[in-house]
Formats: C-alpha cells, structure tokens, sequence
C-alpha cells in the first residue's frame, strides 16, 4: 500500500507539475506578432509605453518576463541553502 | 586573518561610498544600466569591507537565511498582485492608466526586494566560509 501510494505520487507529481508549468507558459505574451518581425522590435518600440521603465532590459526583466526572474531569485535562494548546509559540520545544521 | 591598520583605515573611508553606490545602482534600476542583482553584489561587498574592519565580526546565520526566505514570498506576492488588480499574473499590479512616474512604484519595489535578497544570499555564503575556515 505504501510502495503503491509512493509510485502513484512518483507518476501524479511530474504530470501536475508539467500541467502548471504548461499553464503558466501559456500566460506568457507572445512578442511576435506580424507587425513586428521580431522580439527586439517590439520592445525597441513599445517597451517604455507598455512599461514605463527607460531601461529596457529592466523591462524585459521586471515585466514581460517576470516569472523567470521570480524563479531565479529562488533558484539563489536555494543555491545558498545549499552551500550552508554542505558547508556546516554535521552537528549544527539548521 | 593577517590585520594591516592600512587595510582597515581604507575599509573604513571606502564603506560609506560602497554602500551609496549600491543603493544608486538599486533605485536608479529602471533608468540605467544595473538593477537589483548588481546592486545587492555591491550591497555584500560592501558588507565584506567590514571583515577587514573587524574580524571578529558575527552575523547569525539562521536569521539571514529566515529573511531571505521572506523576501523570497514577498517577490512571489508581489509579482503575483497583479493577478488580483489586473487580471493577468506576472507583471504590473498598477494599471496602463497611471502616468509613468506612479507605475515606476513597482519596479523600484521590484529592485529593493532583488537587491536585498541578493545581499543577504551572498553575505550567508561570505558567513559561512569565513566560519569553516576558522576552524
């Protein structure tokens, strides 16, 4: 029973996470549209309208994609659990 | 740690600028070149200086990684506000309507919130090398 609930969990939590991660893809803006050939296009002409930050790669980042730089901050925040808790001796880990 | 009063009276010129720069880096994020990330490594290098000031110097290592993990659900909070204001997730919690000075609100939110989770990740990092090391 404990061996088929942990193989169910092994199948069911990569396809939920497959579905959110689809999901979310989804929400995403696609910048290419038949107007603009190209992505730089897009944002060279409307990134200060849509966003209102004069940097564009701060608008590229903080705006349109947000959810990856959301991540990447967490993806240090694990980074540096990581390294503290390699780096303690085996006594005092958190 | 070798300890040169030369290296400590420049540390202790230096700190205050380090820690202007960084915050000039952060708040201007959205106007030029830099942002939060930068501005955070110049915010712990910063913090670095003051190992050569004191070498004695602690910081407690749980609480730094407690408030970066706060940090951390206050970026996820703030970037998902959207979805309740405006209707799609990831992006601006204020409307197009706003002029731009009011929408600039959000990514200086954005980059303090980088900004000291990144400073506060590397100087846990700086922290606990200089702890093994010393045994």
């Amino acid at each position: 029973m404990n061996l088929l609930s942990r193989r169910l969990t092994a199948i069911l939590v990569p396809i939920g996470l497959a579905i959110l991660f689809i999901q979310f893809a989804q929400l995403i803006p696609e910048l290419t549209t038949p107007q603009f050939e190209n992505a730089k296009d897009y944002i060279m002409q409307r990134g200060y309208e849509e966003t209102g930050a004069k940097n564009l790669v701060s608008a590229i980042y903080l705006d349109y994609r947000l959810f990856d730089s959301l991540f990447e901050a967490g993806i240090l925040l694990i980074t540096v659990v990581g390294i503290v808790f390699m780096a303690k001796s085996d006594e005092d880990v958190y | 740690m070798k300890q040169s009063i030369l290296v400590i009276t420049i540390s202790r010129i230096m700190l205050p600028f380090v820690f202007l720069y960084g915050f000039y880096i952060i708040l201007h994020g959205d106007l030029s070149p830099g942002g939060g990330f930068q501005g955070g490594a110049i915010l712990a290098t910063g913090f670095l200086l003051t190992y050569f000031i004191d070498d004695e110097r602690r910081v407690d290592l749980s609480r730094l990684l407690r408030r970066e993990k706060y940090l951390f659900l206050a970026l996820l909070l703030t970037g998902t506000l959207s979805a309740i204001t405006r209707g799609q997730p990831f992006t601006n919690f204020l409307s197009p309507d706003f002029p731009l000075e009011i929408r600039r609100i959000f990514f200086l939110l954005l980059n303090v919130l980088i900004s000291l989770k990144v400073a506060l990740g590397l100087t846990a990092i700086v922290e606990t090398f200089l702890e093994e090391g010393q045994e």
